[in-house]
C-alpha cells in the first residue's frame, strides 16, 4: 500500500475544512463502526445559482485508487443521473478527469468539485455519454430544461 | 494501524477551543471562539443576533447535514477552523417548471 495517496488524501481533506465554498461538502465515508475510509468520499454539489440547475443538491462519490493522485478520482453521481456527459452509470465524464486528457495530480479536490458544478450547467454535445439527455438537450431544449428543474427537486439540500 | 482523516483534537479536555467559521451565501464569513462542549445553539443565536436575522429563518449545515442547535462541536468532530454553512430555510415543492 502506498502511503502517497492516504498522505494527500490526509491534506485535501485539511485544505477542505479550512477552505470550502459554499454550499458545498465532502468528506471521507465513514463506517458504521466510525472507522473513516479515506479512500472513498461522499459530496454534495449544489446547482449553480441562476441555472436550471438552481435548487439541486447533488450528491456525488469520489473514489481514489493507491494510484492517487497520478491517476485521477473515479466520480459518481447516483445511477441514472441526467446530463448529457455523464453515463447511465453515474460516472462523470469529463476532461479533467481523465487521465488522459486533463488531468494533473496537482488538481485539487475543491477544483474537482467546482469543475463538475460547471459542468452541470455547461454539457459538452461533443463529447455524449448518455442518450436520453443528449438527444433531449440537442433537439428539444425545453424538455431537457423541464427534465433538469425536475431532477433538482428529486435531490433537495437537506432540511 | 489505520490511517484516519479526521485530525485528532489536540486537547482532549473540556478546556479545547477551537475556532469556528459560518459562512452565508454570499460568501460572508463570521468567525466564532468555542468551548468544544458547548452547545453550537449558543453559536447559532449569536450569529443570528448579529446579522439580524430570526433563528428560525436560517438553517445551519456542516458536511452535508443540518446541524441540531443541541449538538456540540465535540459530538460532530468539528476541529479548528471548520466552516459551517448558513441557508436560508426553504420548503420544496408547488414549483411549476
Amino acid at each position: 500500500m502506498s502511503g502517497v495517496a492516504r498522505s494527500r488524501l490526509q491534506e485535501e481533506r485539511k485544505a477542505w475544512r479550512r477552505d470550502k465554498p459554499f454550499g458545498f461538502h465532502a468528506r471521507p465515508e465513514t463506517a458504521d463502526d466510525g472507522s473513516v475510509n479515506l479512500m472513498k468520499w461522499k459530496c454534495h454539489i449544489p446547482g449553480k445559482q441562476g441555472t436550471d440547475w438552481e435548487g439541486g443538491f447533488y450528491p456525488l462519490t469520489m473514489e481514489f485508487s493507491e494510484d492517487y493522485p497520478t491517476k485521477p478520482p473515479k466520480c459518481k453521481f447516483p445511477a441514472g443521473f441526467f446530463h448529457p456527459n455523464i453515463y447511465p452509470s453515474g460516472t462523470v465524464c469529463l476532461s479533467i478527469l481523465n487521465e488522459d486528457e486533463g488531468w494533473r495530480p496537482s488538481i485539487t479536490i475543491k477544483q474537482l468539485l467546482l469543475g463538475i458544478q460547471e459542468l452541470l450547467d455547461t454539457p459538452n454535445p461533443g463529447s455524449p455519454a448518455q442518450s436520453d439527455a443528449f438527444v433531449l438537450f440537442t433537439q428539444q431544449k425545453a424538455e431537457y430544461v423541464k427534465k433538469v428543474k425536475r431532477q433538482a427537486l428529486n435531490y433537495p439540500p437537506p432540511s | 494501524m489505520e490511517a484516519d482523516g479526521e485530525p485528532q483534537p489536540k486537547v482532549k479536555s473540556e478546556g479545547a477551543v477551537i475556532n469556528l467559521v459560518v459562512k452565508d451565501q454570499q460568501g460572508t464569513e463570521v468567525h466564532f471562539k468555542v468551548k468544544t462542549k458547548t452547545r453550537l445553539e449558543k453559536v447559532f443565536n449569536a450569529y443570528c443576533n448579529k446579522k439580524g436575522m430570526d433563528t428560525a429563518s436560517v438553517r445551519f449545515l456542516f458536511d452535508g447535514e443540518r446541524v441540531n442547535a443541541n449538538s456540540t462541536p465535540e459530538q460532530l468532530e468539528m476541529a479548528d477552523g471548520d466552516v459551517i454553512d448558513c441557508v436560508i430555510e426553504q420548503v420544496g415543492g408547488g414549483v411549476s417548471a
